[in-house]
Order: C-alpha cells, then sequence, then structure tokens
C-alpha cells in the first residue's frame, strides 16, 4: 500500500449510509433490509448475479430512486454536487465530441473538462464526436461524466460491463484513483477478479439482500475460499440451471 | 437568464443545427411558403400574402414545432441522461426552460428566414411598395407583415411547449411520436372541432364565442392576426376574436404545458 492510500485510508469517514432499506416495483420486492455503510477514500464494490438488485441499489443509493422503506443519508462535506453516477449504459448526444460533452456538463458544475477527459485517458479523443467512440471510450466519457465537479462519492453501475479486458482494467484503475484521492467510489460489477484486485469492500447482494459484506481478504478468510470466486459460489444460493427472477417464489 | 439555463439552452440549439433532419425541415418550410407566395394569384403585397399564408401556417407551424420538439425530452430520458442531470446542481424547472429556450430559438429561425426573405421580395416588387409604416387603418404596410410573422412565431412556441410536455409524458420514442402526433391533431382540428360542435350543440352561446375561440391555439393565432393584421387594412365591424382573450389564452397553453413538463420529468 502506498503512503497516500495508507493516509486516506486513515482519513477515511463514513460519506453514505443506507439503513432497513427496501425497494419494490409494484409487488415484486428488489431490494430488502439492505444497510450499507460508504467511507471516503474507499472502492467499495457491490456483487451479486443478475436481477439480485445491484442497480437498484446504486440508483437509490444516487438518489434517483426513493425508497419504499428506510432512508439514505449522505453525511459527506458540503459540495455543489453530492454525488456523480454513471449509469449501466451511458449514452451522449452523438452530435458533439467528447470535449463539447464534458464542456456542457463543467457548465453546470464548475471543472475543467480538458483536465477530466486527461484523468480517464481520452485527451487524444477530444475532438472526436461520440457517436464515432468506441463502447469502452463512451464508458470512460461516461467516467469522466461522474467525477464533474469532484464529487465526495461516486456511483458506478457496472464501468466495466461489456469492455474488453484491457478497457475492464482500466475503469477499475480510474475508480481506484479516484479512492484514493479521497473520493467514496461504489461501483457494481460482474468480475470478481477485478473486484478482488481492486475493491476495498465487497458488498455481496443475493435475491435483493445482502448476504455478506467485508474486505476481499475478510471474505475469502470467512468462508475458507482462495478467491472471491469462491465466496461468490458459496454465498450465492442457485436455484438450478434457471435465472432467479425476483418476486417468483420456488413451489 | 442563468448560466445553466444558459448551457441547457445551448446544448439544444447546438444539436439542432447539427441534426440531419434540420436542413429537410427548412427546406420543407422554405418549399412550402414560397410555394404558396409565387403559385398564388394575389399581386405580391404584404395583406393578399399574410391573407394567402394564414391558412397553411396553421398546419405548416404546429408540423415543425412537433417534428422539432417530440423527441426532445424523451431522448434524454432513453440515454439516461435525465439520471445523469440530476446528480448536478439544476432545477427540473430549468432544464425545462433550457430546453424550451433553446428549440424555441431554434423553430424561431426556421419559421422566420423563409417569412423575411418573403418579406423582402414583397418590399421589393409590391407595385405600391410604401416607403412608411402604417398607423393608420386601411393602409397595406410591411408592418402588417411584420406582425404576421411575430404572431406565427408566438403561435409556433406554443405548439412546441405543448410538444415538449408530451415528449416529457412519453415513456419510450414511440409513444413521444404518437403523444407528439396527438398535438398536432389537436392543435390543427381537434380543438376547433371540439368548440364548432358546442356551438352547433348550443353548448357555447353566441356570446361567449370569441371567448371560447381562445381555448383553441389555432383559433386564437388565426383570431388574433384577423384582428391585429388584417383588420388594419380592412375595416369591419364583426370582431372575429377577442385580442386580450386569444392572447391570455396562448400564454396559458404556453405556460400550463411547460409546467406539465416540468412536474412531468419530476415523476420519472
Amino acid at each position: 500500500m502506498s503512503e497516500s492510500q495508507a493516509v486516506s485510508k486513515a482519513d477515511s469517514e463514513t460519506v453514505l449510509v443506507s439503513e432497513q432499506l427496501s425497494q419494490s416495483y409494484g409487488s415484486v420486492s428488489v431490494l430488502s433490509e439492505v444497510s450499507v455503510t460508504i467511507d471516503s477514500g474507499s472502492l467499495t464494490a457491490v456483487v451479486g448475479p443478475n436481477g439480485s438488485g445491484k442497480t437498484t441499489l446504486l440508483k437509490t443509493l444516487a438518489g434517483l430512486l426513493s425508497p419504499a422503506e428506510g432512508a439514505v443519508q449522505y453525511l459527506g462535506p458540503d459540495a455543489e454536487r453530492e454525488i456523480g453516477y454513471l449509469p449501466q449504459r451511458p449514452s451522449f448526444r452523438p452530435q458533439f465530441s467528447t470535449l463539447e460533452t464534458l464542456e456542457f456538463y463543467t457548465a453546470l458544475v464548475d471543472d475543467d473538462p480538458e483536465e477530466l477527459l486527461s484523468r480517464v485517458g481520452l485527451r487524444d479523443a477530444a475532438d472526436r464526436r461520440v457517436e464515432a467512440l468506441s463502447g469502452g471510450m463512451t464508458r470512460l466519457l461516461g467516467l469522466a461524466q461522474a467525477t464533474v465537479g469532484n464529487p465526495p462519492v461516486v456511483v458506478l453501475d457496472e464501468p466495466g460491463s461489456g469492455l474488453d479486458p484491457t478497457m475492464r482494467k482500466r475503469t477499475f484503475e480510474v475508480a481506484h484513483e479516484l479512492a484514493n484521492d479521497g473520493t467514496a467510489v461504489i461501483c457494481s460489477s460482474h468480475d470478481l477478479a477485478l473486484v478482488e484486485q481492486w475493491a476495498d469492500h465487497v458488498i455481496v447482494l443475493d435475491g435483493g439482500s445482502v448476504v455478506d459484506t467485508g474486505s476481499p481478504a475478510e471474505l475469502c478468510r470467512a468462508h475458507g475460499a482462495e478467491s472471491l470466486w469462491e465466496v461468490f459460489d458459496v454465498t450465492i444460493e442457485k436455484p438450478d440451471d434457471q435465472v432467479a427472477v425476483l418476486g417468483v417464489d420456488d413451489e | 437568464m442563468s448560466n445553466k439555463i444558459q448551457a441547457i439552452a445551448a446544448r439544444e440549439v447546438v444539436s439542432v443545427i447539427r441534426a440531419r433532419s434540420t436542413l429537410a425541415l427548412l427546406m420543407g418550410v422554405v418549399l412550402v411558403t414560397f410555394g404558396i407566395v409565387f403559385v398564388s394569384n394575389a399581386e405580391p403585397d404584404y395583406l393578399p400574402t399574410a391573407v394567402d399564408l394564414l391558412l397553411p401556417m396553421e398546419f405548416l407551424v404546429p408540423a415543425v414545432a412537433v417534428a422539432l420538439g417530440y423527441r426532445t425530452i424523451i431522448s434524454d430520458s432513453t440515454r439516461g441522461e435525465l439520471d445523469v442531470l440530476a446528480t448536478y446542481p439544476l432545477s427540473v424547472s430549468r432544464y425545462i426552460i433550457g430546453v424550451f429556450i433553446g428549440r424555441a430559438i431554434a423553430l424561431t429561425v426556421l419559421l422566420t428566414v423563409p417569412l423575411v426573405i418573403i418579406g423582402i421580395y414583397l418590399a421589393t416588387t409590391s407595385p405600391d411598395a410604401p416607403t412608411f409604416l402604417a398607423t393608420h387603418q386601411g393602409v397595406d404596410s410591411p408592418l402588417i407583415f411584420v406582425r404576421f410573422i411575430g404572431l406565427t412565431v408566438i403561435f409556433g412556441l406554443v405548439v412546441l411547449a405543448m410538444t415538449i410536455a408530451a415528449s416529457a409524458l412519453a415513456s419510450t420514442q414511440r409513444s413521444a411520436l404518437v403523444l407528439g402526433l396527438v398535438v398536432l391533431a389537436l392543435v390543427v382540428i381537434g380543438l376547433d372541432l371540439l368548440i364548432l360542435r358546442g356551438v352547433a350543440g348550443g353548448t357555447v352561446a353566441d356570446g361567449w364565442l370569441t371567448t371560447v375561440l381562445s381555448v383553441s391555439p389555432t383559433s386564437a393565432y388565426r383570431g388574433l392576426v384577423f384582428e391585429t393584421v388584417l383588420s388594419t387594412a380592412v375595416q369591419t365591424d364583426l370582431q372575429q376574436a377577442s385580442p386580450i382573450m386569444s392572447t391570455v389564452g396562448l400564454l396559458l397553453w404556453l405556460i400550463g404545458s411547460l409546467a406539465v413538463a416540468t412536474v412531468a420529468v419530476s415523476r420519472r
């Protein structure tokens, strides 16, 4: 661990708390009594099978969904933009260049668009139209957008989804750098190897509930597992060869 | 105007300028308006030209406004940009106002450019082009045509606001198109038919007709053109519409539509 990391970890404080969070879509319960604590300067990964409620949890933490029950509390410092958000499939107006896109967002909250592009490695694509960007570059642009105004909390919904291994790794590196700078980063992911490598804290979600939580090392130790994948394997209920669908009970 | 509203409005203007469909839309407006003026047998004067353009404008202006506005909010929604913008210190009302101003600028240019060119054509070809502005009834003048252009733009802005509300209420691009077409049908014929039915059925008393006509944006526009453009040059004892009620009607449609759009986006 580098010195800066050690400093940021020591200074970390709770910036976001959810208490007994429940969420439902109609009669389908998507989240059930989820309580999580997010600290500054840490990268928290939310893992779980498809349909386990990851996106709903992240949207609720970002303040985009009002919980049916429970509450989300922002405890971080005063900021013009408290929480940054990267949607699962970020998309921008195709007629604009990457720089113009960030210039628009930085007109809403003061920041330097060129510096933001440099941070995610898109400086050389500044003049390229969004419609001409690859999926990975679009996601990196989304990552830059999520950090506009230097929000104390950044929520990333599957930042590496659908990307090649190099791009996937790059998104985690950027998230890790943000955490090192003191930002509380929460991201969902299916890439357990990258989560194990970069995350400080892991929340395992299944069927809308938190089934386990801790650092990757703590989780492995608690389950006598050698990798996060093994932890995932023993903590997640697998009905059979069918996809788990929330709201549908097994007979 | 705040910097944030300016940023939203500027993004809309640039989006319209760079959209491939905008040039086609402009060409359509130019072709229709120029076609009417040049095919018409009327003398190339301001008043006859305004009379010739009035009826086609009642369809053309709503069509252009709907084409320009029906995808505005729903596109931001389906792209996930509304979620992203919700994390910025930007109120929904400012977002809606910014979107409206940006699209309004584009619509104003789309409608004004062809009409101003026609105005210049009339100024140079009119057989008895006046060198002064009309201040008395019975005089055909450029001011008549300027008023006509102004009222046409205001009519367009009202329909644009209604279309933005429809876009905010839609859940998909397809439903946005359907709702946009509903707005078009309502404005072009639907509300007028309802009023006509009310008159025929005796629900609307004769004395209330000029007031009730202001409920329909198209009737309000038509009434304002009759009362403030045509009546300037053609003296008549018959009152076609109440200018005050027509103005109030258009204003209520505009403000009401933007309020509906704001509530719809807030509830997403």
